[in-house]
């Protein structure tokens, strides 16, 4: 039996306040001057033994309503105390050895002392007993299962290796509370070697061990850490005779005590070091180095940052991919009699597109030729009717991952089975005499019309439509903007890798007021975007995301090489992956459809049918985070990440029972009845001493004094 | 409301009397009053009224002989009077230390003073003769009876304190000696004696032919014993202490107290003796209506 709140049985000692009381009354002498004892005397002698307590049951009712209503306020609870229990426990352990391997763990000698301590506990470990081992970054992985085995559980420990992961500490500690959970061992155990550092815990996250478990943190981490990181990298970009020139500047962070002093840092391109520059930075203070502008004439090259070597090499080094920045091409196609001016309200708005650029091309729609295509990543035919190798060409580059814009007139496209054709297409629409239609239903959910989601973006409520064709869409066809009289205005349909989007009515004002609208011109720029798939490349990734075969297509696409007459099939697209160590692996069609980028480096991504040109490449950093290597003490940090729990005076080590004293109870919430229970008793004594009050006069201490009442 | 018997009684409350200081004035405010609320004549009156003749015999007085009569009859007659209506009154003080036993602000022996005070004024302004005789364990002050110690009565009450215990019965029996003459002796005290006893000691005052009249004054908590709180009794005259736990006592004590009572007024209503239980919260009216009733008893007689 314990208590949550003993300092409150301090108020037991009023039940001493009845006898007390009593026995003062028992002492208290009233002297009264009697004329006579004549007739006292004659009465038997009453003595001090008639002030017994007459009643002790209505005493003894007092004192327990008084003793059980304190013991309520002190909130008892029963309990076996779960560290005792498993020290005094005998029998066979369940242990669950947590192992950090994060990129930090790669500081000096830790991993090296956090595998020595991982095998101690091995070779703690009882014939009986059986440990698994979890090795963790930023996920947790069962290295070893539940084994009794000494010698797989010591050999997974010497061949793991420090990862390029972030640290995570919840995912690996729920998992150990799983292992421990499912255990029918009587002693669970679990040991957290690792580094603590504080980046690794988020306050929300708290962790529930079984009742009885213990968790005892070992810690590897050092209290003065020096190390040189290089943070981050920025790209500005300029354009000089045509080529984008590019000028990289580097971030770096002293995380340590000591200053950095002229220390080189080298820009590497291709593999070759083209600069070096000294920094020298104050202690725990931030610098940066600016290397002179190089011009990027070709997709996909590995460059990178390294700074010599120091007790953490993993952040010496930060990698990065430069490409030219492309114009978007876009080839608009238009019908053979009309002139440059039906296409010039799209030239015009495309032309005024800085980020992306676009360059256009207008041409005529029966004269298309493959090499036409070539380069380009958006083709727009304006009201303009193709011969059918033109819809194959157009139909192949779609597939490929081009994109296809259909601004429809009076003349029909193509044949009513073009596959390119989102739905089948109708008569016109004459809303001339009902003054134009307007547009009655935007998907704002559609990347296109997110960003006029906000009235204040925009409105295109008041644009006129006089006419219109009417087109109805196929099942699997998305309406992306309605008539307001119900008409389909805008249909997406997905091709291949490609994206096809029909406008039921005209772009060159003919039909409506649109160009002559205000929102033209970004309506138009967040279309071409979309068909072209233009996505802001990003020069590196970080170690733990995820890249699937859509990446690199998408590359390819935003580089105009969808339409090189290849034979690849962007959808069925399949490439090989070759990790920073070397590793290859099939992504896309056949192979795996998602890689995780958990090695520091280049990942290249080469896919088929492109031809020789440069594979695709990604670069990936460790986590900017997981160079800040300040650590929470070991018992600081679980008695956070698991609710709050006692220290035991092994310094780092902390046996922590998962519920606390409050929780238990608030389980068993005996207060409640105790409580209960005084006050009936309370109610009851109060009852009885008034009859007998009123019977007999009984004082409010349970003795009989006379006619008090 | 007045709910006393009579209208003056309001002028006898004791508490209200025990503010006086001066006893005369007392006893005239207190009489006064009561004696204008009875609406009727005082037997107050001549004192030589003519009775009856009789014969001569040898050895009257001749100054006696009524010679008118002598004239007309030839005979002599002796001319007899009514008795001499001023009677003697003697009151007799308890002062024992029982006597300043006092629950309620008015002690016995004031009571008692009070009581003393208005009838020896009632007595003097009758003309009588006024004598007052205090005593504790022994006799303190005796003043014999005469009609000019009225003063001197008031003065020796005045001076009466409790200081020592009472020997009621010896002092009784001692006085008895001294009342040779009719008297209306009048007993002040609480009477803490046993009634056989205290009655056998009282019979010589009856049989020398005195009218007594026994003021059995008690205080209200002598009675009706409100005590509840355990407490020590200690005897004011023996300094006695005796434990008592009031439960279920207090009931013996007033049943014992009343059976002393009644067993007291039995027995002197079987000697001719008056009884008279006075509460020294009560005013004054009852004790002088006993006193007037026995006054008026004794004018009668011859």
């Amino acid at each position: 039996m314990s208590f949550l709140a003993p300092f409150f049985l301090v108020g037991l000692a009023a039940v001493a306040v009845p006898i007390f009381v009593h026995l003062i009354q028992r002492e208290r002498r009233n002297v009264i001057e009697f004329p006579s004892l004549m007739f006292i005397q004659k009465i038997p002698f009453q003595s001090v033994e008639r002030r017994r307590i007459h009643n002790w049951w209505l005493l003894l009712l007092r004192l327990a309503a008084l003793a059980l209503i304190v013991a309520a306020f002190a909130r008892p609870f029963f309990t076996v105390d779960p560290v005792a229990a498993a020290a005094r426990a005998t029998g066979a352990r369940e242990v669950v050895i947590l192992l950090d391997r994060s990129a930090s763990m790669g500081y000096g000698n830790h991993w090296a002392r956090a595998q020595d301590e991982a095998r101690k506990v091995i070779n703690g470990l009882g014939g009986e007993d059986r440990a698994t081992l979890v090795l963790f970054d930023d996920g947790p992985e069962e290295s070893v299962r539940a084994t009794s085995d000494r010698g797989s559980l010591t050999a997974a420990i010497g061949q793991a290796k420090v990862s390029s992961g972030a640290t995570r500490f919840a995912p690996a500690l729920r998992l150990a509370q799983s292992k421990l959970s499912m255990s029918d061992r009587s002693r669970k155990e679990a040991y957290l070697i690792s580094d603590f550092q504080k980046s690794g815990w988020a306050r929300q996250e708290e962790i529930h061990l079984p009742e009885g478990a213990t968790i005892t943190p070992i810690s590897v981490a050092e209290l003065e850490t020096s190390d040189l990181a290089v943070a981050s990298v920025s790209l500005a970009r300029a354009s000089f005779s045509g080529e984008d020139r590019v000028t990289i500047t580097a971030g770096l962070i002293n995380r340590g005590g000591t200053p950095v002093t002229k220390r080189p840092v080298q820009l590497e391109i291709d593999g070759r070091v083209t600069a070096s520059r000294d920094v020298t930075i104050a202690p725990n203070g931030t610098g940066s180095v600016t290397y002179d502008a190089v011009t990027v004439s070709d997709s996909n090259v590995r460059a990178s940052i390294r700074t010599g070597t120091d007790n953490l090499p993993a952040n010496n080094s930060f990698f990065f991919v430069l490409s030219p920045s492309r114009p978007v091409s876009v080839l608009v196609l238009q019908n053979d009699s009309a002139d440059r001016s039906a296409s010039i309200y799209l030239t015009t708005v495309l032309g005024l597109s800085t980020a992306p650029r676009f360059t256009t091309e207008v041409a005529a729609a029966s004269r298309v030729t493959p090499g036409q295509l070539d380069g380009r990543s958006l083709v727009v035919v304006n009201d303009a009717s193709l011969s059918s190798a033109t819809a194959d060409l157009l139909r192949a580059f779609v597939e490929r991952g081009g994109g296809l814009f259909l601004a429809l007139g009076d003349r029909n496209p193509s044949g009513s089975d073009w596959a390119l054709l989102p739905g089948s297409l109708g008569s016109a629409v004459d809303r001339l005499a009902m003054r134009g239609g307007t547009l009655g239903y935007l998907d704002y959910s559609s990347p296109i019309f997110d960003e006029f989601k906000d009235p204040r973006n925009g409105n295109f409520a008041n644009m006129r439509f006089l006419k219109y064709r009417t087109l109805t869409p196929a099942p699997t066809d998305h309406v992306l903007a309605r008539f307001d009289d119900g008409a389909a205005a805008l249909v997406e349909r997905r091709v291949g890798s490609g994206r096809v989007i029909a406008f039921t009515s005209t772009i060159d004002g003919s039909w409506n007021d649109v160009p002559k609208h205000g929102m033209y011109l970004p309506l138009m720029h967040r279309l071409a975007q979309y068909l072209a798939q233009f996505d802001q490349p990003t020069p590196w990734q970080t170690v733990g995301r995820m890249m699937d075969i859509s990446t690199p297509v998408a590359a390819l696409v935003r580089e105009g090489q969808a339409g090189a007459g290849g034979s690849g099939r962007a959808r069925g697209a399949r490439g090989v992956v070759v990790s920073p160590a070397g590793e290859q692996t099939s992504l896309g069609e056949g192979g795996t459809p998602t890689i995780a980028l958990n090695e520091q480096g280049f990942y290249s991504v080469r896919l088929t049918g492109v031809g020789d040109r440069r594979p695709f490449e990604v670069a990936v950093n460790m986590d900017p985070a997981e160079s800040d290597l300040s650590s929470l003490p070991a018992a600081e940090f679980l008695a956070g990440a698991t609710g709050g729990g006692t220290v035991t005076p092994g310094g780092t080590s902390m046996e922590q029972a998962v519920l606390t004293p409050a929780d238990i109870e608030k389980k068993q919430s005996i207060w409640w009845f105790l409580l209960v229970a005084g006050l009936v008793a309370l109610l009851a004594e109060s009852i009885v001493s008034n009859r007998l009050s009123r019977r007999s006069g009984f004082n409010l201490f349970g003795t009989n004094a006379g006619s008090r009442a | 409301m007045d709910t006393h018997l009579i209208p003056g009684a309001r002028f006898v409350d004791p508490k209200v009397l025990s503010r006086v200081k001066d006893l005369e004035l007392l006893a005239k405010s207190v009489v006064d009053g009561f004696i204008n609320g009875l609406h009727r004549a005082p037997y107050f009156g001549a004192s030589i009224d003519f009775a009856e003749h009789r014969g001569y015999v040898a050895g009257d007085d001749i100054r006696r002989v009524d010679w008118r009569l002598y004239a007309r009859t030839d005979r002599y007659y002796i001319k007899q009077y009514e008795a001499d209506t001023n009677a003697n009154l003697s009151v007799l003080v308890d002062v024992s230390k029982s006597m300043a036993f006092a629950s309620q602000g008015v002690s016995k022996l004031e009571y008692g003073k009070f009581l003393a005070a208005c009838i020896a004024y009632l007595s003097h302004r009758q003309r009588d003769r006024v004598g007052i005789v205090t005593f504790d364990s022994e006799i303190v002050a005796h003043v014999p009876p005469s009609a000019k110690h009225f003063n001197v009565l008031l003065h020796t009450l005045d001076r009466a304190v409790p200081e020592r215990p009472g020997r009621l019965l010896a002092n009784l029996s001692l006085l008895a000696e001294h009342f040779k003459r009719r008297s209306i002796v009048a007993l002040i005290s609480d009477l803490y004696e046993s009634p056989e006893a205290l009655v056998e000691v009282l019979k010589p005052y009856a049989f020398l032919g005195n009218d007594l009249v026994v003021f059995h004054v008690l205080d209200p908590a002598e009675i009706e014993f409100p005590y509840n709180e355990p407490s020590r009794f200690v005897d004011l005259e023996s300094g006695e202490e005796v434990p008592v736990v009031p439960e279920g006592f207090a009931d013996q004590y007033r049943k014992l107290m009343q059976e002393h009572i009644s067993a007291l007024r039995t027995k002197c209503t079987d000697a001719r003796i008056d009884y008279v239980l006075l509460d020294t919260s009560k005013p004054l009216d009852e004790a002088l209506f006993h006193y007037l009733g026995n006054r008026e008893r004794l004018m009668r007689v011859r």
